[in-house]
């Protein structure tokens, strides 16, 4: 996996470098527009980390014009400001995604590889869902584990089939806010964990090998192994 | 059917107004002109009429006074007489020959008739001078029967007592004055009808460049603040006003980007170091390798977020309240959020043995910005789960008020603190038990705020909070655009 990073504050850009080379990508740097372009034309990425506020260029005008090019590389953007504007979205909508600073390591990494959308460990059979032994009939909304049917809510069978998808990958808190509930806030309380916690005592009952896990600090993981 | 906003601007014009007020005065003032004009007029010409008749009795008397009684005394005075009457212009061409406007009569000493000269019947005009008593020498009018109008009558007393009346119609005089008339009110007419064409015309015209004013006025700042009402080049009041109001919008505009230029400032400037030190901490929790040095990170971390959560609420307030904030707007139905809301907290609730219930009419859709949307009610669900005692309930209801959308959220728990209820949105402003920064329903008041809407928190009679939040409803929803939609039309 080949990523480019876009960021103009040296402390950020050797952090991030170091921390997704670690996490198992080969990570080209750019510390301003004219030169991101210039490796993005020369050489193939799997995603670009663009971060907004670059010294020569507005971050969007650059992926405007890479996308002018012809690049459909996704792109993860890095924003220090609060709201997002319209043409952010309009990329969102496009398949990228964003991030507000700071943010969390772990949220970039999860939405990162969400980006990329390296193949989950779930096998999907026309309407079915597999991870392990959970299934989820998607058409008709009800999901069983070793055979026997889960008395999941309907929201609840849409937070598990998330997991599913992601089976594998951590998803963090905000990745579920906004893909679960279709929303992008920042709950002072633990919403989210409330959920999980009901959802586990559905899913993970006493005696299976428990698929749902908590990575402290960070999110959530459909175990898939 | 008509109601006041449906009528065309210039039916609602204060044109109308001062047209009405400034045409009555003038048509009052130019009356009053006509009428003393009219009085001096006809003053004048009963003078003239005086005079002439004065005069010519006089000559009558003289030449009666003076020809010898016999036959031709008759013959005599009757063509002086005659003379005289024909000074007068004589319009009547029906009876010609004879002019029935003058006439001339002698009485004898006992009054009976003497001699007479004039048109028609002797009789009539004996008998009413008989009614009437004549002064010697001093004109004075006198109706006859059978004429429309009183004749001017001028009596002269001969030595022999007989007496001599010379009267002259006053039907010319009349005539004079109702051409007058006639003539003064059509030409009033017809300048009061123009003034007031002209009034109306150039008071619309001058209402028409205030209106445009206050139409300019009302767009700026809804959508951008570098549009400037239009200005003339003249130099008169309204000149002044869209000058003195294109100032003030340079100096709001200019606060506004100062404003922009600090809280984006500050948000990068803090930002981009919290993201580092954020990074930093994270590498070293995947570094520690006890759980002590873990716990004290992530500890570190979480402050961290707060802090971060801390400053987007404060910049959010703070925009707000300087109406600065940039909203998205979309359409967005809050009957449809709210249940997603509730879907979301009702666990956290039910965990913490709080229920909630929602009592809408249906879809109410309105025109916002979709992420401070969310995080508003998110406050609001955020601000009840942190500060109800367990076993509460909280009922939300949203129905359509007016042109609004009212939004109510109460709870039957200990309600605002009345220490600080009357400042409950003022930033940093919390209950003694509480342990959040304050900034909940501050940053809730200035997102409604923004949106052109009203919160109020009460403490409900029977205990508990409430608070009643208002929404403009979106006017037309196909109006509008996604911001997918406003990407693509750029």
């Amino acid at each position: 996996m080949r990523l480019l990073l876009v960021e103009d504050e040296l402390e950020i850009q050797t952090f991030l470098q170091r921390s997704l080379t670690e996490a198992g990508y080969q990570v080209e740097a750019a510390g301003d527009g004219k030169t991101a372009e210039r490796l993005a034309i020369e050489s193939q990425h799997d995603a670009l980390i663009v971060d907004l506020g670059l010294p020569d260029q507005d971050g969007i005008t650059l992926i405007l014009k890479l996308r002018q090019l012809g690049l459909s590389t996704p792109v993860l953007i890095l924003s220090a400001r609060r709201s997002v504007d319209d043409r952010v979205r309009g990329l969102e909508q496009g398949g990228d995604d964003y991030l507000t600073k700071p943010f969390a390591l772990a949220e970039l990494l999860a939405r990162l590889r969400n980006l990329v959308k390296r193949s989950s460990s779930s096998t999907t059979d026309g309407n079915r869902l597999r991870v392990l032994d959970l299934e989820l009939d998607l058409l008709r909304r009800e999901a069983s584990r070793n055979g026997e049917i889960l008395n999941l809510t309907p929201q609840e069978f849409v937070l598990l089939e998330y997991l599913c998808r992601n089976a594998g990958r951590v998803v963090t808190r905000s990745m579920i806010l906004d893909q679960v509930w279709g929303m992008r806030i920042q709950p002072d309380t633990n919403v989210v964990d409330v959920h999980i916690y009901r959802l586990r005592g559905k899913v993970d009952t006493a005696g299976d090998r428990p698929l749902i896990r908590t990575l402290r600090g960070v999110g959530y993981v459909l175990r898939d192994r | 059917m008509y109601s006041g906003t449906a009528k065309p601007p210039v039916m609602r014009s204060a044109a109308w107004r001062i047209t009405l007020w400034a045409t009555l005065a003038f048509a009052f003032g130019a009356m009053i002109v006509f009428i003393f004009l009219h009085q001096f007029v006809a003053g004048d010409i009963q003078r003239r009429t005086d005079a002439w008749l004065a005069g010519e009795a006089g000559v009558l008397g003289d030449v009666a006074a003076r020809t010898p009684k016999g036959v031709l005394y008759r013959r005599i005075v009757g063509e002086v007489a005659e003379l005289a009457s024909r000074e007068v212009p004589h319009k009547q061409g029906a009876n010609a020959g004879l002019n029935d406007s003058v006439f001339f009569l002698q009485t004898a000493a006992d009054g009976s008739m003497g001699l007479w000269v004039g048109a028609g019947d002797a009789g009539a005009h004996l008998r009413a001078i008989r009614k009437s008593k004549i002064m010697p020498d001093t004109p004075s009018d006198l109706g006859v029967n059978g004429f429309d109008t009183p004749f001017r009558v001028v009596s002269v007393r001969m030595a022999n007592g007989s007496h001599i009346y010379l009267g002259l119609s006053e039907r010319d005089e009349q005539r004079v004055l109702r051409n007058l008339r006639l003539r003064f009110i059509l030409l009033w007419l017809l300048i009061v009808l123009i003034g007031s064409a002209i009034v109306f015309y150039t008071t619309l015209r001058m209402l028409r460049h205030i209106r445009k004013i206050t139409e300019a006025a009302s767009r700026i700042g809804e959508e951008d603040l570098s549009t400037r009402v239009p200005t003339t080049s003249r130099n008169d009041e309204i000149a002044h006003l869209a000058l003195t109001l294109n100032r003030m919008l340079d100096r709001i505009e200019s606060t506004i980007h100062q404003m922009h230029t600090i809280t984006g400032a500050l948000a990068h400037d803090i930002r981009s170091p919290l993201t580092a030190v954020r990074a930093k901490l994270e590498m070293s929790l995947t570094a520690a390798v006890r759980d002590e040095e873990s716990e004290s990170i992530v500890s570190a971390i979480e402050d961290m977020d707060r802090l971060t959560d801390f400053l987007n609420k404060s910049l959010d307030v703070a925009e707000a309240r300087a109406n600065a904030l940039r909203l998205n707007r979309t359409a967005i139905d809050l009957n449809e959020l709210l249940r997603a809301m509730i879907d979301l907290y009702e666990p956290s609730m039910s965990e913490k043995g709080l229920r909630v219930k929602l009592n809408t009419a249906g879809s109410l859709k309105v025109s916002a910005d979709a992420a401070l949307l969310h995080r508003m009610i998110a406050n609001l669900f955020d601000n009840e789960l942190k500060h109800l005692p367990v076993s509460c309930t909280i009922a939300i209801s949203l129905r359509a008020v007016d042109d609004a959308a009212l939004l109510v959220v109460e709870d039957d728990g200990p309600g605002f603190d009345p220490e600080i209820s009357t400042h409950i949105f003022e930033r940093r402003v919390k209950g003694r038990n509480s342990n959040g920064h304050g900034l909940g329903l501050a940053f809730v008041d200035a997102v409604v705020r923004a949106h052109g809407g009203t919160v109020e928190a009460s403490n409900r009679p029977s205990g508990g909070a409430l608070l009643a939040i208002t929404l403009p409803l979106a006017e037309n929803v196909d109006s509008v655009l996604s911001p997918a939609m406003a990407l693509v039309s750029e």
